[in-house]
């Protein structure tokens, strides 16, 4: 074996392209980080739009994911409202769904790169992976699959597996089961949905809208909550390990727009309500003994936070993106992205997203070469 | 030679210059390429590290010191004893020491890192990297890297209009 004395040792170590390889996947994980990593020279180039690298890369950056923008919903079909600044400004055509005319469908979730959407019309859910394209197309279980907007759902990859999705299906049933909430839960490696699960939610009346789609679900520890619209303060609980429903009771009366929910630092479930300008931050926590109970955390008085006079004073909370622990408020002024845990806020730039919209939180690999001929295009120049 | 020392299993680690280094087996384990022929029963005599020269294979081996998780007497990790945020921030603080060598040195420690499997060591030294090119302009990472442009001025062109939003 030589010793590396001998050798010229800093361009050496990055001839091996293993080397470059691990330090490129380094690179940050905004969207301009490959292309412009891209232009440094073809052996960049080469290494960036390999597919194992892509791969690699988002798997590297999967915890810090930065958020992309929003999925609003449109007549036709799903937009992109990006919400970076350039360069990392992703063009809102390369994440857009269209759907056929005519149909009508529903917004559900957004996690782990897939998009859970409704159509209400075809009675199937979607799920659409926004980078790659690909779209899986599911029957409603059975039962359930009459033209209705009532249903709700989240979408999410178990455990860390790429491959694979688990789609949870969430509504109210007043005639099979007597006035409870019902769950299902679809794997994607099984190709099948399983049993029926169901809890009662007896103070709803049959005319009440109930388990909420103006909330997306959030996913803390291992199970997954929604917003009971009709209920007196509670929220829906399902444990994705158990295989279980519960309800929880809310500390306090929180007002639909004015509630969302959120995961704190430790993963630990909690939700935002803002009353007399102070954003409440509430946390479960469980002693010792596994008894839960909620606890008040923080309060941000939002008005001095944004500078507000007294004439804007109005927040709406439109949604949290759950890996960067962001609340999207809508103020009279504009959207603000707030950081609940440094609270550095920034105001957006023009956007048009309106009051319902899911946070897009990935890894964007841009198109390197992909549509026109691939990386290869100059090999032979 | 493996030796035993105050209970601890002892490795004997040679760089290729002809240097021995003598080191816990836990800390050689750190890399999970010399754990490997140590799981085989491969490493029954002195381990010969290829390419690495003994100034580097001693740093490396200072890194797997700091970052072993220790044990005390009771067999409890020291972590146990210790608050882990705290423990975190005074091995980011290490680190951030130890990280500041000349360019070839860092170099030297991402081959020996990638080539003994030391993941910890290859995060450190490949974000560091990173994130002394990462604002530079292109021509500025290219001289660091010592790496030329062997793009044609319109091949240049293609790129840029491939993702034209990510050159605003």
């Amino acid at each position: 074996m030589t010793s590396r004395r001998h050798r010229s040792p800093s361009p050496a170590a990055l001839d091996d392209d293993d080397l470059l390889f691990e330090i490129l996947l380094r690179l940050p994980p905004q969207p301009s980080s490959l292309p412009r990593a891209s232009l440094v020279n073809k052996r960049w180039r080469r290494l960036a739009s390999d597919p194992g690298f892509l791969h690699r890369f988002r798997i590297h950056h999967r915890r810090s994911a930065p958020i992309l923008g929003c999925f609003v919903e449109r007549a036709h079909g799903i937009s992109f409202e990006p919400t970076l600044e350039a360069p990392n400004r992703v063009p809102p055509g390369r994440f857009s769904l269209r759907f056929e005319e005519g149909d009508r469908f529903g917004l559900l979730d957004c996690r782990h790169d897939l998009v859970l959407v409704h159509n209400q019309t075809r009675c199937k859910f979607l799920v659409w992976d926004p980078i790659t394209c690909e779209q899986h197309h599911l029957a409603i279980p059975a039962g359930f699959d009459s033209e209705t907007n009532e249903i709700s759902g989240a979408v999410l990859r178990a455990g860390g597996d790429v491959q694979h999705f688990e789609v949870v299906f969430v509504r109210y049933d007043d005639i099979r089961h007597g006035q409870a909430a019902v769950a299902c839960v679809y794997s994607s490696e099984m190709s099948l949905w399983s049993d029926l699960i169901s809890t009662p939610l007896p103070w709803l009346s049959p005319f009440d809208n109930t388990i909420s789609t103006a909330h997306p679900a959030v996913l803390a520890g291992d199970a997954l909550y929604w917003f009971v619209t009709a209920g007196s303060d509670e929220i829906l609980e399902f444990d994705l390990w158990k295989h279980k429903l519960a309800v929880i009771q809310l500390p306090v009366h929180v007002y639909e727009e004015h509630f969302t929910f959120r995961r704190t630092d430790s993963g630990v479930l909690g939700f935002l309500h803002v009353s007399s300008l102070t954003a409440q931050l509430w946390q479960r926590k469980t002693d010792c003994e596994g008894v839960a109970s909620w606890e008040l955390g923080r309060t941000i008085e939002l008005d001095k936070l944004l500078s507000m006079n007294s004439e804007n004073r109005w927040y709406s909370m439109i949604c949290f993106a759950q890996d960067n622990n962001v609340v999207f408020l809508l103020t009279v002024v504009g959207l603000f992205a707030v950081q609940l845990q440094t609270l550095e806020f920034k105001k957006l730039p023009q956007t048009n997203i309106g009051s319902y919209c899911l946070p897009f939180e990935s890894v964007y690999n841009a198109d390197i070469g992909g549509e026109h001929g691939g990386a290869d295009l100059f090999h032979n120049a | 030679m493996a030796t035993r020392e105050a209970g601890k299993k002892m490795i004997m680690l040679k760089s290729p210059d002809g240097m021995e280094f003598e080191v816990e087996e836990a800390v050689a384990m750190e890399s999970q390429t010399i754990r490997k022929m140590i799981e085989d029963d491969c490493a029954d005599t002195a381990i010969l590290i290829p390419n690495i020269n003994s100034k580097i294979l001693s740093r490396v081996i200072e890194y797997c010191n700091k970052h072993v998780p220790t044990t005390g007497a009771t067999g409890a990790a020291a972590s146990d004893t210790v608050a882990p945020a705290a423990l975190a921030e005074d091995l980011k603080i290490w680190d951030a020491e130890f990280i500041k060598v000349n360019r070839a040195t860092r170099f030297d420690l991402i081959q020996a890192a990638s080539y003994l499997n030391i993941k910890g060591l290859l995060d450190l030294t490949s974000q560091t990297t990173i994130d002394t090119i990462s604002d530079n302009s292109l021509e500025e990472i290219r001289s660091f890297l010592s790496t030329k442009n062997d793009y044609l001025p319109e091949e240049e062109q293609t790129i840029r209009r491939e993702n034209q939003w990510a050159f605003q």
